[in-house]
Formats: C-alpha cells, structure tokens, sequence
C-alpha cells in the first residue's frame, strides 16, 4: 500500500522563508480551496515528491509551478523565489521516508532525490538520508541510487518486462501505472489513463492495468514467448544433428532412416536407423556388420592357401569378378546418360518456370492497366470496342482464328496452376536425380573395388606358386578393414542418436507445456478480475447517473481493459468502440470516476497490485451536477484500508461543499487564501 | 471381343486459350505508349521503329539483340526482327482510343496517351521491365538508323 501522511514546501525568497504545510489521514481527506489559493500546486508537488512528475507532461522543475520556480505572489507583492524544496512524507504500512526534492536550488540538480529514513515531517528526528537519481538513466534499474526503484521495492512492485515497440525487453515503468489511481486535473479527465508516458511501449493502457490488477496473462505471454525461443534453439539443434547424421549415411554409403530435418516426439528408438543396400536388399546396418563378420569368420577357418593351391579358385573368381564388373560399366554407361538426359529435363522445366512468372508479372500488370485504363474511359479496358461499343474478346490475334482466349483473371488462375504444377515437378525432379547420383556413387565405388580385386587376382595368377596367396591376404585384410569401418560408424551413429533422442524428449516437454498454457492467455482468475471490473464499473455508472449509453452495450475490452462500447455490424461481427465517442462531457466524467473506483473495488476481493491509494485533482469536471459528485463522495468515503486525497474547490461555494459532504466521514484540509504563506 | 470397354462416342469441349499478354489490345497500347515515350524524340515514331521496339520486348533475346546493337555503336548486324500483325492491331485500337494520332506518316502521342502514360509511370512496379530496357535504350535510335538497317537487309536479301 501507499500512503501520503504529509507535505511540506519550502520557499525562500527575496522577503524571507515562505512555505506550505498539509497532513493526511486514512480514508477520505477532503483538500478544499477555492480556486488559485494553491491547491493544485499541492496536488502537483506530491507528484514530484514521489518522482512521479512525468503525469503532468514533462520532467524536473518545469513541470511545478512558478510559487516553486519563479515567484511567490503574497499580499499583492511579488517575491523572487531563491531556493525551493519538496518535502513529502509517505509509508507503505510498515516503513515510513520522507523525500527531500529541490525544484530551484543552486548547485543541486533537481534529478536528485534525497531520501530520509524516517518520519520526517510528522516525528522531527535525526534520520539517515540517502540520496537517490531519478529520471536519469538507470534511475529505474541502478539499485543503488534509483529512486524508482527504491520505490517499487517499497510498494512491493515486481513491474514486468514488456516489448517495446523496437521489439525490445524492457521494463514498464512506474510512472506507467501511477495514471490508473493518480488523476491529475489538467489532462487527467480528458481520457482513461490519460497522462501515461510515453516510452515506446506497445499497449502501455493494456500492460499497465494487467499490472494493477496483476493478470497472470502477462505471464502467460511471456511463458509463450520463452516456449517459442526454446523450439526455435530446439529446432537448430536439431537441424545441426539431421545433417550430421546424413553426412554419416553419406559417408557410409547408407540410407538414413526415420529421421526428419524439424523436430519431432521420437516414440520408438528403433525406427531410426542406417541401413544399405546389400544384393539388391534393403538391411540394418547392424545386419550388414554382421554379414561381414560371417563372411570373415569363414575366410579365417581356412589357413592362409598358397598361390598355387589357390589357382583353380582364383580362376573362377576372376571370370566371375570380370563379369560382373562388365555387368557394373553396362549399367553405369546407361544411367549416365539418362541422368544427363534428367538434367536437360530439369532445365526445360526451370525455364518454363521463368516464361511462365513472366507471363504472369505481364498478366498482373495488364490488370493493373485495364484498371488504369478504365479510370481514363477506355473502352478497350473493359473488352468493348471504342468504335462500335461490341464486345471485343480481348485479344490482337486476328478475326481467322476461331478460338477464344480466356478472360484475364482466368488466364491469372491458369498461369497461376501451372507455375505450382511446374515447381512440383521440378521438386521431384531434383530428387529424382539425386537418387540416381547416389546409385552412380555407388556403382562407382564398387566397380573401384572390383578392379582392384581383379588386378590383385591377375598378379596373383602370374606370381610364384608356392607363395601364400596375396589375394586372400587382401581380402581378409580389407573385409576387416571394412566391419571396422561400419563399426565405428554405427558408434558414431548411435551418439547422435542418443543426442536426437534427449532432444526429442525435450521437445515433448516443451510441446506439452505449451499446450498447457491457456490458448488466449487469460487465466480462470484473470477472468473473474476483468468480470469484476465490468460489473463493478456498470454498477458505479448507473450510480452516478450516467445516461449516454444503455449498459448492456458497455464492455470492458479484452486488450486494454478500458471500456468499450460494443455495436454489431452484420450478422455476428461485433465492432468495439470508445466509450468517450458516444458519451457526452460530464458522462465521460463520470466513465472516469466509476473506472478509477471500479479498480478499487476489484482490489478488495482479489490479489492486486493496487496502492490503495487514490488521487483525485478537481474531479467535480464538465459540470457535473452536485448530486452526482455527493455519490462520488460518498463512495470514497466508504474505502476502508485505502487513502483517498480529493482535491477540489467545490465551485468555490460553501452551498456545494455542505450539499455535496454532509453527513459523510471524512478529514478536511481547509485552505484559507493562499496556502503558501511567509513561515 | 469384350464389348464392355469399347467408347461408343467421345466429345469434346472446346475450351477457351490462354492468351500471352503480348496479344492483348491493352497491353500492347501501353507498349507503344511508352515506346513513343521512352525512346521517341517529340513523342512521336515511325512505323518501322514501332514495330522494332515492340519485337525487342517480346522476349529477353530480342532485347538483347537491341541492346547490343546499340552499345557497340550500330555496327553490328543483327538480322530480320519480326513484323506483326498485332502490333498494327494493337496501333488502330490506340487511334480508336484517340490514344495515339497519325500525323503523315508518323504515329505521335495524343492527349488520352499521355494521361495513360502518366498513370502507368506513376506506378513504380508497373512495366517495371518495359520501363527498364526501354530506359536503357532512351532516345538513341533514330529512324535513320532504322532505315539504313532495314536497307541492308533487303539488300542481303535481294542478293540471296
């Protein structure tokens, strides 16, 4: 909570000390003066006290008035102002400071707040004093020396961070949220939450007042825009994984199984795998690995045979290696061709793709033409002969030609079609050739293997008899050489596998929490609070005589919380409008009182961030009538554990003030000519 | 045989074509628009000329042919470009519209032509093709030109 217990000022001038003196109790204090004794001074420099001077449109000394910056009119004299002070005394219910703020004092900056520990001005005593920077930069962040933040800390504000309208983080302000329950008389009545600052942030109605009544939807938003960050991290990482897993396949010369390039819940480790092409035959790599083992195991059962044992055996092998690699050249020689052939193919299909976007940037234009056109009455831009006003069929091609061509926006549609058609084809068409580039590969490799088989054989076959057989050596060694290989591979494989995994676990937690959160942001309890607010503004209008509007009409909107008015155009489009357009001056007024007060009252009843405190300067606005400003009063009086400061002159009249305050409860703070007087 | 399968008759609709924009009345006036704009001194253009601007904007090699032409001086040939019958369609639609007017033997930009032409250069993306290869060529080719060219090229012919 906030409240206000004193304010002093302190003038010095050249006729000596000047000053002003106010105190303040809980509930409703009635500060009463007629007009230009001084009240709104007051009123202002509780704002400057509280470093919340930017409600009144600027910052530092410029915003008070000239009894503070230039002179003090007293007795029909005027007095130069020397050196003036703020003094203003306030508590949050457990600490009380006192800020001591100069509005013209040489050598001292007004961006300097001095902040005493201590009731100051109602308990004279000797307390700690720290000075503290406002405005300045870091006055909101600098623990130190930041006096906004000294006072969030105070008020027990945790203010959120908010995207600024460069799409930045950054904090919302307290000077962003005093508008809500400090109504300052100037601009303070020309618009709900009139007097916000601007500091480039997107809503700052909306953002403050999800504040003040502590909305879990700002959280929420940000629950959702950390989840989004998260996925986009998510969905690099595992961009990153895809492509080393396939470059894996690549070098292996395997097919990469069950994997896709964007994350997604991986409910069955097995699916993703590598596996080759083994005899035409699609197997795990796991299977391969095992086939060559056997295969080796087989060869090592044998001793190691001579050349000359081996002959017979190496003969055939030869013949049948020979065959086979004749076999791989013939097939080899066919798809080369053929892949040449698919280029030339995908060619074609890219400079159709280039007439056809032609065509069609020449189609739109033509449309854009005939537009033109008819603006300066062509009558060929609508198919209509400017001679004998027929309709022509659109086209230069000459009167032999017995077809008719299609309308332009048909002829959009058509090229539009075939542009699509084209790129679907020209997407399988890439991949076609790829496919048949892999098996080239392939071919490639193992027709390579093959000669350097035949040529170990041939040596073989010429070499000495009795030496043990070179063949048979290499082939052990490079079948060996080759279940290494795989092996390490599939290591390989299977870390970053387990990685895929761990990630795509994360991914589900993260896709579940983003189911959880609620779809429109709003809590069952941000809903309760926007409902209360509703029904408590409604309640407040028709307590204060408001008549513009009927209320069933009356909303609070769901983006700023501010009232609305809502109409249906058409069948079921709802439109929202300000309430101010439909309401006239002193009903806007009263709009104002009710949704300064329906705030209040929600606070009463649920979790807020309200100060329980409300400011009011001169609410009595646009003549709005004496009765109506009674129930103003009265329900302010009513505010138990909140402090109410109403400034007002009651149209300098005696008559009004005991009309508009009888039998209320309520302290009173009589200004009798000019409150700044010689001390 | 199965008589199951056999088609008894077959019919056919005829449907409409599409059309290259080329070929389309408001289109081609605009072309000629801006040629008599772009790359005519007094907005006003033979025939001859007429019908080589529009053949170098039917596609990027015939731009190009012109282009080169231009930029190594009017030395090099290139041969024949093409003469249409829709171009000169596409003229007398222009006169109907009071587009364009003849003047002797020219073909000159009339008052209509001229809000047509201002309306399409105030859009920037409009023609933006057109404009940019018409921009590049500007005022350079005079009827002159055009002339001696088609004259080398009868001659070639004649020889031929």
């Amino acid at each position: 909570m906030l409240k206000i217990n004193a304010i002093k000022l302190e003038i010095n001038t050249t006729n000596g000390l000047f000053g002003a003196d106010l105190e303040f109790n809980d509930g409703l204090n009635i500060i009463r003066g007629d007009n230009s004794t001084g009240k709104s001074s007051m009123f202002q420099a509780i704002l400057y006290g509280l470093g919340l001077e930017e409600l009144l449109g600027s910052k530092n000394a410029s915003t008070m008035q000239y009894v503070l910056r230039d002179h003090v009119n007293y007795d029909g004299n005027e007095f130069d102002v020397l050196q003036s002070f703020v003094f203003l005394e306030f508590t949050n219910g457990e600490t009380t400071i006192t800020t001591k703020r100069s509005v013209v004092c040489q050598g001292r900056l007004p961006q300097l707040i001095d902040v005493i520990e201590g009731a100051y001005l109602t308990q004279k005593g000797d307390y700690n004093i720290h000075p503290m920077w406002v405005h300045d930069a870091g006055g909101a962040s600098n623990e130190l020396y930041g006096f906004h933040l000294f006072l969030q800390e105070l008020l027990g504000w945790q203010l959120p961070e908010v995207t600024n309208s460069k799409g930045e983080e950054s904090r919302l302000y307290i000077q962003q949220i005093a508008p809500s329950f400090i109504l300052e008389q100037k601009t303070g009545w020309s618009h709900f939450l009139a007097t916000i600052p601007y500091y480039n942030i997107r809503n700052a109605e909306g953002k403050s007042i999800e504040f003040l009544l502590n909305l879990n939807v700002a959280e929420n938003e940000k629950a959702k825009r950390y989840l989004n960050i998260q996925k986009q991290i998510i969905n690099q990482k595992w961009q990153i994984l895809f492509e080393q897993s396939k470059s894996l396949a690549h070098k292996g010369a395997a097919i990469l199984n069950g994997l896709e390039p964007t994350p997604f819940i991986i409910n069955d480790n097995k699916n993703i795998s590598l596996s080759v092409i083994n005899d035409d035959e699609n197997i795990s790599i796991i299977d391969f690995i095992e086939i060559l083992k056997e295969s080796y195991n087989e060869l090592e059962s044998y001793s190691l045979p001579n050349v000359g044992q081996n002959n017979d055996f190496n003969e055939k092998k030869l013949e049948a290696l020979t065959q086979q690699y004749n076999q791989l050249s013939l097939q080899l020689d066919i798809l080369s061709p053929e892949i040449a052939l698919d280029k030339g193919q995908l060619k074609s299909y890219n400079q159709q793709l280039i007439s056809i976007s032609e065509d069609l940037r020449k189609n739109k234009d033509l449309l854009k033409l005939n537009k033109l056109g008819a603006d300066i009455e062509m009558p060929i831009a609508n198919s209509t002969c400017p001679l004998c006003k027929n309709t022509i069929d659109n086209s230069l091609l000459p009167d032999g030609i017995e077809e008719t061509p299609m309308q332009l926006e048909e002829n959009i549609n058509y090229l539009e079609a075939q542009h699509k058609m084209i790129e679907v084809y020209i997407e399988g068409q890439k991949k076609y050739i790829q496919e048949k580039e892999n098996q080239v590969r392939l071919m490639q490799d193992k027709s390579l293997e093959i000669r350097q088989n035949i040529r170990a054989l041939k040596r073989e076959l010429i070499s000495d008899e009795r030496l043990p057989s070179e063949v048979e050596i290499e082939r052990r060694l490079s079948l060996r050489n080759k279940i290494n290989f795989y092996i390490k591979l599939i290591d390989d494989f299977n870390n970053l596998k387990s990685d895929i995994i761990d990630l795509s676990k994360e991914w589900t937690i993260l896709i579940g929490r983003e189911k959880n959160l609620p779809s429109d942001f709003y809590s069952t309890e941000d809903r309760k609070k926007i409902s209360d607010l509703e029904s408590s503004f409604l309640y407040l209008l028709g307590k204060f005589n408001y008549s513009s509007q009927s209320g069933e009409r009356i909303r609070i909107s769901m983006d700023k919380y501010l009232p609305v008015v809502e109409t249906k155009i058409g069948d079921d489009k709802i439109k929202q409008y300000d309430i101010k357009y439909d309401s006239s001056g002193s009903d806007f007024v009263r709009a104002i009182w009710a949704y300064t007060c329906a705030l209040k009252r929600v606070s009463d009843t649920h979790d807020t961030n309200h100060p329980r405190l409300l400011m009011l300067d001169e609410p009595q606005q646009q003549s709005a009538s004496i009765n109506d400003f009674r129930t103003l009063l009265t329900e302010l009086s009513g505010y138990k554990n909140c402090q109410v400061l109403v400034f007002a002159s009651f149209n300098n009249s005696d008559e009004d003030y005991t009309n508009s305050t009888r039998g209320l409860q309520f302290s009173l703070n009589k200004i009798d000519g000019k409150i700044v007087k010689p001390q | 045989m199965d008589d199951s399968n056999k088609i008894s008759r077959i019919s056919f609709v005829k449907r409409p074509i599409s059309l290259p924009p080329d070929y389309r009345p408001m289109f081609k006036v605009a072309q000629i628009v801006l040629i008599l704009s772009y790359c005519c001194r007094s907005n006003r253009s033979s025939l001859l000329k007429l019908h080589l601007f529009s053949w170098a904007l039917k596609s990027d090699l015939n731009g190009q042919k012109v282009t080169h032409w231009v930029q190594n001086n009017f030395q090099t040939d290139f041969s024949v470009w093409g003469i249409e019958p829709t171009l000169n369609r596409g003229i007398q639609y222009a006169i109907a519209e009071k587009i364009i007017r003849r003047v002797s033997n020219k073909y000159e930009l009339a008052d209509k032509g001229v809000l047509l032409l201002n309306s399409i250069k105030r859009d920037n993306d409009l023609l933006k093709t057109e404009k940019d290869f018409l921009n590049v060529i500007g005022k350079k080719i005079t009827d002159d030109r055009i002339t001696n060219l088609s004259k080398k090229w009868t001659l070639f012919y004649v020889k031929d």
